[in-house]
């Protein structure tokens, strides 16, 4: 954005209602036509190149612009929009930059197929690593990508005093931003400190080109992309999962646990079901036990002795009836005279017993 | 009168030629010194606006009075840790006194020569006495403002004014990068590495905390269930005790016979002696 004079008094000249306008050489040339020729009706001529000349100092000043004026090449007086005056050439001269406009210059990265400093555009970009690394306060190095927007605050120090502002905004960007990522460490430029960068980086910025006087405001400074270097992007990128890894560790253990927990409660109330089940069944079969013992020791009782002989001889059948059981009848004598031997080899599972109910 | 007319024409030609040789403008962005025969006219520098000068004696050199850039190439300079870095830096200046400026480096290219030699050395002799990560980190506001305060001392005599020496980057030459690839690589696998173990920890820790619960569980019912079979058998104990206790004889003879009866099955022997009160009829 070096302002070119040349170029800018040639825009003013095609300015409508500037009119070209005339210079010493262009005098001598109709000062020879009147001299050489005696052209009919010069007198004519003069007085309507005095008015073009005259009218050649009419501009217009957009809503968007200031108009500057310059009176021998110093600077005069600044014009606001509408229609304005000013001496015509050679005395005034005026240039009208866009004072609204918000430029923007990047940093680290050039969107693709456009020049450093254009309008905002979305779409493509390629990263410029000699731009965009830059080493940390903790000795790290990370790869800044961002954008420095900025406006004319006053047009007569942006106009004259530095010679290539937009040169300026690129060298104070750049010292600003890394002056202030080293100061700081390398997770808050990749995580949460972004916006505390960004405006210190833009406080920063404004502080440098105030006092070179470049009549330039710092709109705002904003971080693109951030990363790591390539070289070390992986391992970034394994905390991250290494992080995810972590909370699904936690989250198995929590879903077993709520997995056994339950089953365990579920477990133990059968448990005790099953005891109170034994307890009840305990109870009642000794109830049933009971009351029959005691409906039959009420029979028993009023007829003791025949019902104990019933009982007895019941039992006796009960046993005897078994066909698998041997039975032997033998006087007393012959047991008192046999030899009491027993074979317990032969019969291994055989019990001799003599029951003698009680009288 | 057609004479008079010539003469006229001719006074107003050699007034105007006169005029282009001897006004001039200075622009608001530059200063001019008016030299005649190789010499300053005056020792002020004019300002913008319009001067006068005498015709064909004299010139006009003009100067550019805005702040100027000088971006020197990257250096590479040795931080007191014996640390190798390539610093890049720019300057701004102006030229403020254009009559010492003319004679003594007369140029913008000459001026950019001696802005060389000066701010490389100030960097070289400031970032000397630094180690490297006070460079890059808190002391390089420091190290710019003393650089800059030398520089402009030494460069005045040019009739230069050095607004700014600031330093744009600072990179580290190749090997030392890698080392500290190398260095941040193996932070982050610690760091990995520990966030996994914190994970596998917590969940252990849940997990026998589960474990632990699901055994009190378990042993809580256990001891329950113990208890309340123990109540179920004390008060059958009871209930039998309450009714038995009515004729322990009794009882024991039926009781008895129910043992037998059970006790007495396959595989038995009965010797009976005819006496047996089972037999009592058999005689």
């Amino acid at each position: 954005m070096n302002w070119d004079w040349d170029k800018l008094q040639k825009q003013q000249q095609g300015r409508p209602g500037g009119g070209k306008p005339p210079s010493f050489d262009d005098f001598q040339e109709q000062f020879d036509k009147f001299k050489g020729f005696k052209l009919p009706g010069w007198k004519l001529i003069l007085p309507l190149i005095i008015v073009l000349w005259i009218a050649s100092g009419f501009y217009i000043v957009e809503p968007d612009e200031v108009g500057v004026v310059k009176q021998f090449g110093e600077f005069n007086r600044i014009t606001t929009a509408g229609p304005n005056y000013h001496i015509p050439y050679p005395v005034e001269s005026v240039v009208t930059p866009k004072v609204t406009q918000i430029r923007r210059i990047e940093f680290g990265f050039r969107s693709t197929g456009r020049a450093r400093s254009q309008a905002f555009q979305q779409g493509m970009s390629r990263e410029v690593p000699e731009e965009a690394l830059m080493l940390t306060g903790d000795e790290n190095i990370v790869s800044v990508q961002f954008i420095v927007q900025y406006m004319i605050k006053d047009a007569k120090e942006y106009l004259f005093n530095v010679y290539d502002p937009t040169k300026t905004i690129v060298h104070a960007g750049e010292a600003a931003m890394r002056e202030i990522i080293g100061k700081g460490k390398i997770d808050d430029a990749l995580t949460t400190g972004k916006q505390e960068i960004q405006v210190q980086t833009r406080d920063l910025m404004q502080e440098i080109l105030d006092s070179y006087q470049t009549g330039i405001s710092i709109v705002a400074v904003q971080m693109q992309n951030v990363h790591p270097p390539e070289q070390v992007v992986d391992a970034f990128k394994d905390v991250a999962s290494a992080r995810e890894d972590k909370s699904r560790f936690i989250n198995e253990a929590e879903a077993y646990q709520r997995d056994i927990l339950p089953k365990a409660r579920g477990e133990a109330s059968r448990i005790i079901n099953a005891a109170q089940a034994y307890k009840e069944s305990k109870v009642r079969q000794a109830e049933g036990e009971a009351s029959r013992f005691l409906a039959v020791l009420k029979e028993y009782n009023k007829a003791k002795d025949i019902t104990r002989r019933r009982l007895y001889l019941e039992a006796m059948e009960g046993i005897l009836q078994n066909p698998e059981i041997e039975k032997l009848i033998m006087s007393d004598e012959a047991l008192k005279k046999s030899i009491p031997y027993l074979p317990l080899g032969q019969l291994p599972r055989q019990n001799a017993v003599a029951p003698k109910a009680k009288q | 009168m057609k004479s008079t007319t010539i003469a006229l024409i001719l006074a107003v030609l050699i007034g105007a030629i006169a005029l282009t040789q001897s006004a001039f403008t200075v622009d608001q962005t530059e200063k001019a010194i008016v030299i005649q025969l190789g010499r300053p006219v005056s020792d002020k520098a004019l300002g913008p606006g319009l001067h006068f000068k005498l015709p064909l004696v004299q010139n006009v050199v003009y100067f550019d009075a805005r702040i100027l850039d000088f971006d020197a190439k990257p250096e590479e300079i040795t931080t007191t840790d014996k640390k190798y870095m390539n610093v890049d830096s720019y300057s701004k200046w102006k030229i403020i006194d254009p009559l010492t400026f003319y004679t003594k480096v007369r140029t913008i290219q000459g001026a950019q020569a001696r802005l060389d030699d000066i701010v490389r050395s100030q960097l070289r002799v400031a970032l000397g006495r630094y180690t490297l990560i006070e460079v890059v980190s808190h002391k390089r506001q420091e190290i710019m403002e003393a650089v800059t305060t030398r520089s402009k001392e030494l460069l005045l005599p040019y009739g230069i004014e050095v607004v700014d020496v600031r330093i744009k980057r600072t990179d580290l030459p190749a090997e030392n990068a890698r080392a500290i690839f190398g260095r941040m690589k193996a932070e982050r696998e610690r760091q990995a590495k520990q966030y996994r173990s914190e994970g596998r920890e917590a969940s252990a820790k849940i997990k026998a905390q589960a474990d632990k619960e699901r055994s009190i569980i378990l042993a809580d019912a256990d001891k329950k269930s113990k208890i309340v079979r123990g109540e179920g058998d004390a008060l059958a104990t009871k209930i039998y005790a309450d009714a038995l206790g009515q004729s322990p004889e009794f009882y024991s003879f039926t009781r008895s016979l129910e043992a037998y009866t059970k006790g007495f099955k396959d595989n038995s022997r009965f010797i009976l002696t005819p006496k047996s009160p089972f037999l009592q009829y058999m005689q």
